[in-house]
């Protein structure tokens, strides 16, 4: 990297600047863990005293469990086949010379900057229509669209990391295009695929409009969430189960993320 | 996360790609059929029938019965009114057994998604207090399509400490402005509208003529600007009366049950106009997957222990007369109830059933007034 | 050209799947709720005559018009907001920072991947009547009784809005920053620029494509959010995703409620191309 001696500098105002922005970032999501070991059902200071309590009474909640596996199952669905057809798609946008490009890579990427509102409204109408059931199956369809453009957007940097002449050698060398897809391009793409995997999980995990509209009897994890928002005691017991869900999802995008970082820090410096 | 372990072998070479290509295509068939074998999974548990329901009442302590004969408590779906399931359950949506109140009766029956209950497969049917069956729409060719299960009161809830009374009780507290910006109200149109219409002095007979919308919605609109939030979420109400940035709200019995157990001062109004008094229950949807399900969570609510649990820990009524024996007058009385549901039923405001054009016409206005216009 | 016929086809069999899937996940759905706006609600069916009635009483009656100008301008402001606390950010990852550059966007970045719903109730639990701004204000002693403008207040929703957003500006700009030339940078101040006039005549032009992808990409979302108003937003920060949400719930009127999201999506669509334009007049005015 070239960069001048002034770069070098350190600049102590923006340094604190960032610090303070990541405390800002950080410190209200962190109140809900605070209080869900806070021994009162009312959520204000001062703290009353440590307690596992609420923990433990969210073990004994059959429904909640019920939640969790629901969530589980459309979570994973919805990431093997938003990255599956993620994967194909990246190729196809980033190997070939691809006509009309531009429209049709903004067409995959709408479901990122249209409101979800109209994109679950939109849906409901067609469902209904058609007079097909909302369940589990209808929310993943949903979760599809909306992870799709995540899974894309996260497996495009991957593409373009590694040198295309590589297939190219490998075609050459006569292996035909699948052999050379399982052999060449996988693995050099697989952290990318992990990376789309574990962040489109956690989106659908963490999702709530889409299921807002669309879900039928079988609530997932936010749903089962908004729906318990009215009952103060099971409040803190809320407070726990976000806790949890705040911690799986930290985990699981941060390896995501870090998994994938190469594919990052390639394309910004080949750029 | 053995593919990560997987991955790191890789990198280290210690794994051979076509192994790992292997045991990533098991992984792929694996998760591929993960969806049909939890299909099939699911229909086990899904002998389980669904209870669609508001939230709060998804709790073991109401399906003991249940419990017992299944071994498990049943599924739960939860809304957060019964118009939101209502709208639901025309999309598509299949339960076994749902929870309207009387307003809603005649409508939900003409939706044509509910089956007549046959009380014969109800143990505890002949402790149902009758006047709470005997509802204006709900016996079509003599058979029932509700049954009864808690009825209550939506009316206010105050701060003893902090709300100084002038006078007797009244609705006109939640219209104080001296208490501007420390009131908040049920956001559904299902309690706020129809207390308003007591408010303005309409006769629940009355509220679907014109001159009764224009009364109502001036009531409305002179209390919105001293409302704080309006909310379907009680919890919010509560936590707000329990921390004083609210002095009184609109609630049913429950909130003001739950925070005096909480030790908060609080008194549930007895107004002088009157309260708005329901009754909810249960309707089984004609599709119900799980007949006999549906039937054991109806009998499970309707049974003497649920009863108990309800008056005792939400204040509200219960179906089932012999329910209240094991408390003694002066306690129901201290929660607003009694043994004789008639007394407290005549002595409110009974909402009278409406058209479905009403509905969406008050919705509408109302939902117009909650934002200011 | 043989080949060429050949690729594009290969790289449209291999999209395929994911266009085909966006067009029944977009296009038809989108379709749907255009034919439906034109139907009326009769109790529990539509009547489907077509008729212009519902976009006749959006136009009619106040609530619709002023509701959609409100979500408009809280969304900007929040989009403002986001946009100027975050270049700095941005500025100093690019810029000042040198080992672990992809720790500090991961750090950034993290809490929006996070369930929007448990970070929209978490300032709740901020910014409450006895919250932890409130608390600790009262424990210092700077205040006696708690603030009540902090919660159901537009400024509530515009706060947690801009917090919800942050990533989804930083990277952008981000991106356009660490794609500067650095010795664009070294020259300027070979002639003579200072650090402020270097800002402006380089960093600042050449960011822009970022801070205007930035910008997008917070404003369009969030003028059709719902759940934030709804829980912090109190009746004076309702908006107009509160309104489409209610045609399908309660007030049961989804014909009503297909309206509203037409209307909403041709707004933006016309917002944002006038910001594009604007944006393309004004750089090449600059060049």
């Amino acid at each position: 990297m070239k960069s001048g001696t002034y770069i070098k500098q350190v600049n102590r105002p923006l340094q604190f600047y960032a610090v303070l922005f990541l405390i800002v970032l950080y410190v209200p999501v962190l109140f809900l863990p605070l209080f869900s070991f806070n021994d009162s059902i009312y959520v204000k200071f001062p703290l009353k005293g440590f307690t596992f309590q609420w923990y433990i009474e969210l073990l004994d909640r059959e429904p909640v469990w019920a939640a969790l596996m629901n969530s589980i199952k459309v979570g994973v669905t919805t990431s093997v086949i938003a990255t599956g057809f993620g994967v194909f798609a990246a190729k196809a946008i980033t190997r070939y010379s691809l006509p009309g490009r531009g429209p049709v890579v903004g067409f995959i990427m709408l479901p990122l900057v249209v409101p979800g509102i109209i994109f679950g409204v939109a849906l409901l109408v067609l469902l209904s229509q058609l007079g097909i059931r909302l369940s589990l199956y209808t929310v993943t369809a949903g979760h599809i669209i909306v992870c799709l453009p995540f899974a894309i957007a996260t497996m495009i940097p991957r593409f373009e990391g590694f040198d295309k002449s590589v297939e190219e050698a490998s075609a050459d060398l006569g292996e035909n295009a699948w052999w050379t897809f399982w052999r060449i391009t996988f693995p050099m793409v697989f952290p990318g695929i992990l990376a789309s995997l574990l962040l489109t999980f956690t989106v659908s995990f963490d999702e709530f409009i889409m299921a807002f509209f669309l879900s039928g009897s079988d609530a997932t994890l936010p749903m089962y969430i908004w729906g318990q928002l009215r009952f103060p005691q099971a409040f803190p017991s809320i407070l726990a189960m976000a806790s949890i869900i705040l911690a799986i999802s930290f985990i699981l995008v941060f390896l995501g993320q870090w998994i994938n970082r190469d594919a990052h820090s390639n394309t910004f410096e080949s750029k | 996360m053995d593919v990560i372990d997987q991955l790191g072998e890789l990198g280290e070479g210690k794994l051979s790609r076509r192994k790992f290509t292997k045991s990533l295509m098991a992984a792929g068939i694996g998760i591929a059929t993960t969806p049909l074998a939890s299909s099939l999974a699911q229909a086990a548990a899904d002998d389980q029938g669904t209870f669609f329901t508001w939230g709060g009442y998804d709790i073991p302590e109401l399906f003991g019965a249940y419990k017992e004969k299944h071994g498990e408590l049943p599924s739960f779906a939860t809304f957060g009114g019964s118009e939101e399931a209502l709208t639901k359950m025309r999309g598509g949506y299949v339960v076994d057994v749902s929870h309207p109140c009387n307003a809603g009766i005649p409508r939900w029956i003409a939706s044509g998604l509910f089956q007549p209950i046959d009380t014969s497969r109800l143990s505890n049917w002949s402790d149902v207090i009758p006047e709470l069956y005997n509802l204006q729409g709900n016996f079509v060719d003599g058979k029932p399509y509700l049954a009864p299960f808690d009825w209550g009161q939506t009316s206010i809830t105050y701060r003893t400490d902090l709300f100084e009374l002038e006078g007797e009780e009244s609705w006109d507290m939640l219209w104080d402005e001296r208490y501007k910006g420390r009131l908040g109200s049920l956001a559904s149109g299902g309690d706020a509208w129809w207390c308003g219409a007591i408010k303005a002095g309409v006769a629940m007979s009355d509220i679907d003529t014109p001159e009764a919308f224009e009364k109502i919605a001036a009531a409305m609109r002179a209390q919105r600007p001293l409302i704080r939030v309006y909310t379907d979420d009680t919890t919010t109400l509560e936590q707000a009366l329990a921390s004083g940035e609210m002095v009184a709200a609109m609630t049913w019995n429950s909130s003001a049950s739950l925070l005096k157990a909480d030790g908060v001062p609080v008194r549930f109004a007895t107004p002088k106009e009157g309260a708005l008094t329901w009754v909810c229950g249960l309707m089984i949807h004609k599709d119900a997957p799980n007949l006999d399900s549906a039937y054991d969570i109806i009998d499970s609510l309707l049974s003497v222990e649920s009863g108990k649990y309800m008056i005792n820990d939400y204040g509200y009524g219960h179906a089932n007369s012999k329910a209240f024996d094991a408390f003694d007058e002066e306690t129901l009385v201290g929660l607003g109830l009694s043994k004789t549901p008639t007394d407290i039923l005549a002595a409110g405001h009974f909402q009278i059933p409406q058209s479905q054009e009403w509905e969406t016409k008050m919705n509408a206005l109302f939902e117009e007034i909650k934002a200011g216009f | 050209m043989m080949l060429q016929k050949s690729e594009t086809l290969r790289a449209y069999s291999l999209l395929s799947p994911t266009l085909i899937i966006m067009a029944i996940g977009i296009l038809v759905p989108f379709g749907i709720l255009i034919v439906m706006s034109f139907w009326t609600q009769v109790g529990f069916g539509f009547d489907m005559t077509p008729t212009v009635a519902n976009y006749e009483m959006a136009t009619e009656r106040p609530i619709y018009g002023a509701l959609l100008k409100r979500s408009l301008w809280m969304s900007g402001m929040a989009t403002v907001t986001t946009v100027l606390l975050c270049y700095p950010m941005a500025y100093f990852v690019a810029f000042h920072v040198h080992r672990n550059k992809m720790l500090w966007i991961v750090l950034m970045t993290l809490p929006f991947w996070t369930s929007y719903l448990l970070r929209v109730f978490a300032w709740k639990v901020v910014l409450g009547y006895d919250g932890v701004i409130n608390s600790a204000l009262m424990n210092i002693g700077l205040i006696e009784k708690p603030l009540e403008f902090l919660l159901y207040s537009q400024a509530a929703v515009i706060i947690t809005l801009a917090h919800a957003w942050a990533a989804f500006a930083i990277l952008p700009m981000y991106v356009s920053l660490e794609k500067i030339d650095r010795s664009l940078l070294e020259a300027a101040t070979d002639l003579g620029d200072g650090p402020v006039m270097r800002f402006l005549r380089i960093t600042l032009p050449l960011s822009l494509p970022g801070v205007m992808s930035a910008t997008l990409l917070i404003f369009i979302p969030t003028t059709g959010d719902y759940i934030t108003p709804a829980l912090l937003g109190g009746p004076d920060g309702v908006m107009i995703g509160n309104l489409i949400q209610k045609q399908f719930g309660a007030v049961n009127n989804w014909p009503m409620g297909a309206t509203l999201a037409i209307i909403l999506m041709l707004s933006i669509a016309m917002i944002t191309l006038v910001f594009l334009f604007a944006t393309n007049f004004v750089r090449k005015r600059i060049s």
